[in-house]
């Protein structure tokens, strides 16, 4: 199957058509910084952007994805820091910083979707064990 | 910058160097090693850690080298799991060494940059110690390296007056002529200088980074998605193992499983010495690792794979009612502690004061309250599950790349279960996704060994979700029992409080002394309360579930129990509870910090209307904390957490930003306990699976905190103790919110957590 992550291809062969995004981002292709937390829908840590929409990669068949525009943490500020990623080092977000792949890559598509400050507060329900919202509220305030 | 002159000859703040604490490596610039602090979480657990031996060859774990180039690296072992303290040695490093803290570069270390190789120069990151213990030892080795350096320039421009050079930024500068040099310049020369038998500290009160919020170093990598976790680590024909443990504590495997078609091997694994906890013995093939070509295949794999375990015979006894049962039972009466007995769990361990005079006490006052308290198992639960990558070449090398909080006993056991000499060992300490004390552990780096040594390939071990919740080695449960007299005046005669909680010490080989478990029964301990009489208690409950280090440790349990009862005392002396520990407090540290989170929290003036404030104070690794919780729409399922003010007093804060992140990420971590956290046992098999049964808050239910850091001594005192930060939001949260929730309800809460049925839905 070939995969366009970041505005490149790469083709790989994957063994299950089921086989979430997540794995063949991380195994097959080899771009870690998509995380894995729960698998199951609940933390967030492995969002995405697939044609610019918030996809959560743990639970996104592999096929689906073929043909669409995938967008990963390494590829979201694209020569750059993406606002969300500089507003983040500004306001000191990150601790361990495991959820924060997940947490950007949902402001950016928040941002994608039209929502500015507040409401993509209200839009990111990811989890940080260890408890960066307000941080990361001030963050989005300037965003 | 602003430029500093430190006059050596004046000798003022010349504290502590000494020329064997350090090792001069020459090479094209200027190498200095040293000793930072490095136990392991039970020896810090326990009294008496020695401070760290002269710099050798076999003991240096750190070094600081300044390049020709004027580059400056620090070369450190400790671990990065969010708390900052990676930067805040750079930080404090820069202070005396007079460079600016941005041009540091600072390098994770591993195990073999010293020669002959030393067994770690990876520093065991556990306890909120790698601040607060290497304070001084980074702040010696940069005032030497700078001594040496300018001390090259002094050679090279031929005037031996040290007051006539001035340091900024690393360029020394002679006055009379105005000539300059770079650090780099004189690297080369310094190294072939003895280490100074003096070096003067910058003072107090010109500290240029030392106590100012700095940006941290780690951050970048992990806003653009380079930062390098162990889960991410990949190499040339790596393969992956997914493991699937037992499903009951202490169960083994009844029969090794076949090979499901498609995968590599089934390899089973056993608890090797040194990871044995509770019902998870030495020996006890306890899980089974399915290793493949991909995580999700494998994963896939062992979730199929039929597997007959054999559970223990005690297996229908390991229920969480049963725990808590024996609890109870055990906390009135009991067995005292005899020196040289068997003293078998369930044993009586008097921590402090005696318990007949302050039964009788209590007995003969005009009131008196009695509470038990119970606390469940808690997760760990770090965002990134438990892992490890392994490259074994048998007789050759082994090469270990794991998230975890103890490389030096991990390189202990590698070495140890391999066969091989520490100098063919390798650990690569990554970034850890969280650590909270569970990556203090080497279990899940056992198990990567064993089964790197099966397949004779690279191999990355994985713990879906599932098992890193339900294997994992939890804070301890606890039953409390309070009891405690009030004269009519409203003051406490007698206090008497048992903690009967499973030993973290004793599932770790250690013979419970006279005292107890330390790690059981602290924050009960030292309690600057004029209490009358006291009989402080510990009882180490029977149950096999594995226990270990949890953020803020013993803290977590007692400061509930204490502060609760604290709580409950005010109200049967009918007074405010901030006034009644006031008039309750000999310690002056704890009354400025109860003081100054009452001031900031406005506590004399009442909340908006329908809200409620609760308050708690604490202690643990040397700092006091504060709390004052607002709350509100207190429901049997749910409840508003307001706002939260916090102060602490850490005796020196380093960088300010880092600690208010720590106070608040510990305040949730508190919270999600609080309300949510707890593991529970049907036939020894943990219930909680995933993240979907323990609740944690997201970012809109988030409520506003507020922290005071009390301020820096002008003079510090290099005896003084220094406190952590890392785990201290944690203890006091509980009690405040508990005494906030009985001002709502009216009914106390003194069983945690609140809402255990609650679910947290998808995303
Ligand atoms: S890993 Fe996908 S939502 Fe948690
Ligand atoms: S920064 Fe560690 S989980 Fe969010």
């Amino acid at each position: 199957m070939t995969f366009n992550v970041n505005g490149k291809n790469y083709t790989v062969s994957v063994s299950n058509p089921d086989m979430p995004l997540l794995w063949v981002l991380r195994d097959l292709i080899g771009l870690t910084g998509t995380k894995y937390g729960c698998g199951i829908e609940v933390c967030g840590a492995c969002t995405v952007l697939i044609d610019g929409q918030r996809e959560h990669s743990c639970v996104f068949d592999a096929s689906s994805a073929v043909g669409k525009k995938i967008v990963t943490i390494e590829g979201l500020g694209a020569g750059g820091l993406h606002p969300a990623q500089q507003a983040w080092v500004d306001e000191q977000v990150p601790q361990c910083g495991y959820c924060q792949p997940g947490m950007l890559m949902t402001v950016a598509g928040a941002i994608n979707d039209g929502h500015r400050g507040k409401e993509i507060a209200s839009e990111c329900k990811n989890l940080c064990v260890c408890g960066t919202y307000p941080r990361i509220k001030k963050a989005l305030s300037n965003l | 910058m602003t430029t500093r002159t430190i006059d050596s000859s004046a000798g003022r703040d010349t504290r502590g160097v000494s020329r064997r604490d350090f090792l001069v490596r020459t090479g094209s610039g200027l190498v200095l090693g040293f000793v930072l602090q490095n136990v392991s979480r039970v020896d810090l657990a326990e009294a008496g850690v020695p401070p760290p031996p002269a710099a050798t060859g076999a003991t240096v774990n750190s070094w600081l080298e300044i390049g020709a180039d004027n580059s400056v690296t620090l070369t450190i072992g400790s671990s990065e799991m969010g708390q900052g303290s990676f930067s805040g040695l750079a930080q404090i490093l820069s202070e005396d060494l007079m460079v600016d803290y941005a041009r540091i570069r600072a390098v994770q270390g591993g195990p073999t940059l010293a020669s002959p190789a030393p067994v770690g120069s990876a520093i065991n990151t556990v306890g909120s110690s790698v601040i607060r213990r290497n304070f001084w030892r980074m702040r010696d080795a940069g005032a030497a390296a700078r001594e040496m350096l300018v001390q090259a320039a002094m050679n090279r421009i031929g005037d031996q007056d040290r007051a006539r050079y001035s340091v900024r930024d690393g360029v020394i500068t002679h006055a009379p002529t105005g000539r300059s040099l770079t650090y780099g310049e004189v690297a080369a020369d310094a190294a072939a200088l003895p280490p100074p038998a003096s070096a003067p500290l910058v003072p107090d009160d010109e500290f240029a980074v030392i106590g100012r919020s700095v940006p941290r170093l780690d951050i970048p990598a992990k806003v653009d998605g380079s930062a390098k976790y162990g889960i991410d680590i990949r190499l040339p024909n790596m393969v992956y193992a997914v493991i699937r443990h037992a499903p009951s504590v202490g169960g083994t495997l009844a029969r090794t499983p076949s090979r499901p078609s498609g995968t590599i091997a089934v390899v089973p694994t056993q608890v090797v010495a040194g990871t044995e906890r509770g019902g998870e013995a030495v020996g006890n093939v306890n899980a089974v690792a399915v290793v493949g070509t991909n995580t999700w295949d494998t994963w896939q794999a062992a979730k199929r794979l039929k597997v007959s375990w054999r559970l223990p015979a005690n297996a229908s006894a390991l229920n969480s009612d049963r725990f808590l049962a024996d609890g109870l039972a055990l906390s009135s009466g009991g067995t005292p502690f005899v020196p040289g007995g068997a003293n078998p769990p369930g044993t009586v361990y008097t921590v402090e004061g005696e318990a007949g005079s302050t039964t009788a006490a209590i007995d003969g006052s005009p009131s008196i309250v009695e509470s038990v308290y119970s606390l469940p198992y808690v997760a760990h639960a770090c965002m990134e599950v438990l892992n490890c990558t392994v490259d074994y070449v048998a007789g050759v090398r082994c090469d270990v790349y794991a998230p975890t909080q103890s490389a030096t006993s991990a390189l202990g056991l590698v070495v140890s279960l391999t066969g091989l000499s520490p100098d063919q060992v390798t650990v690569h300490t990554t970034y850890l996704g969280g650590g909270l004390g569970r990556k203090a552990e080497t279990d899940f780096v056992s198990q990567a060994v064993q089964v790197g040594m099966a397949v004779g390939r690279p191999v990355k071990l994985m713990w879906p979700r599932e098992e890193d919740f339900t294997h994992d080695q939890y804070r301890p449960m606890a039953v409390i029992r309070a009891r405690a007299g009030l004269a009519q005046d409203g003051n406490v005669t007698g206090f008497s409080y048992r903690n009967v909680s499973p030993s973290i010490l004793g599932q770790r080989g250690r013979v419970l002394g006279a005292l107890g478990d330390s790690q059981g029964i602290e924050g009960a301990t030292h309690l600057p309360y004029a209490f009358g009489t006291r009989a402080i208690e510990y009882v180490a409950h029977p149950s096999p579930v594995p226990v270990g280090f949890w953020r803020s440790v013993g803290a977590s349990l007692n400061t509930f129990g204490v502060e609760s009862m604290i709580d409950e005392l005010a109200e049967a002396a009918s007074q405010d509870p901030y006034l009644f520990r006031r008039g309750l407090l000999t310690d002056p540290r704890w009354m400025q910090v109860l003081d100054a989170v009452a001031d900031r929290s406005g506590w004399l003036s009442p909340p908006r209307a329908g809200r409620a404030r609760g308050i708690a104070i604490g202690t643990a690794f040397g700092s006091i904390v504060a709390q004052v919780v607002e709350a509100s729409n207190l429901t049997t399922t749910s409840v508003r957490i307001n706002k939260v003010w916090i102060a602490i007093d850490c005796y020196l804060a380093v960088n300010p930003d880092s600690i208010e992140a720590q106070l608040v990420g510990g305040m949730v971590h508190g919270l999600n306990a609080t309300l949510y956290g707890r593991q529970t046992f049907v036939n020894g098999a943990a219930q909680v699976k995933n993240f979907n049964s323990s609740r944690m808050i997201r970012l809109n239910e988030m409520p506003d905190v507020d922290v005071t850091i009390l301020p820096n001594p002008s003079v510090a005192d290099r005896t003084a103790a220094i406190g952590g930060a890392g785990e201290l939001g944690v203890p006091t949260f509980a009690p405040a919110l508990a005494a906030a929730c009985y001002k709502l309800g009216g009914r106390r809460i003194r069983t945690l957590p609140l809402f255990p049925a609650a679910r947290m839905g998808g995303l």
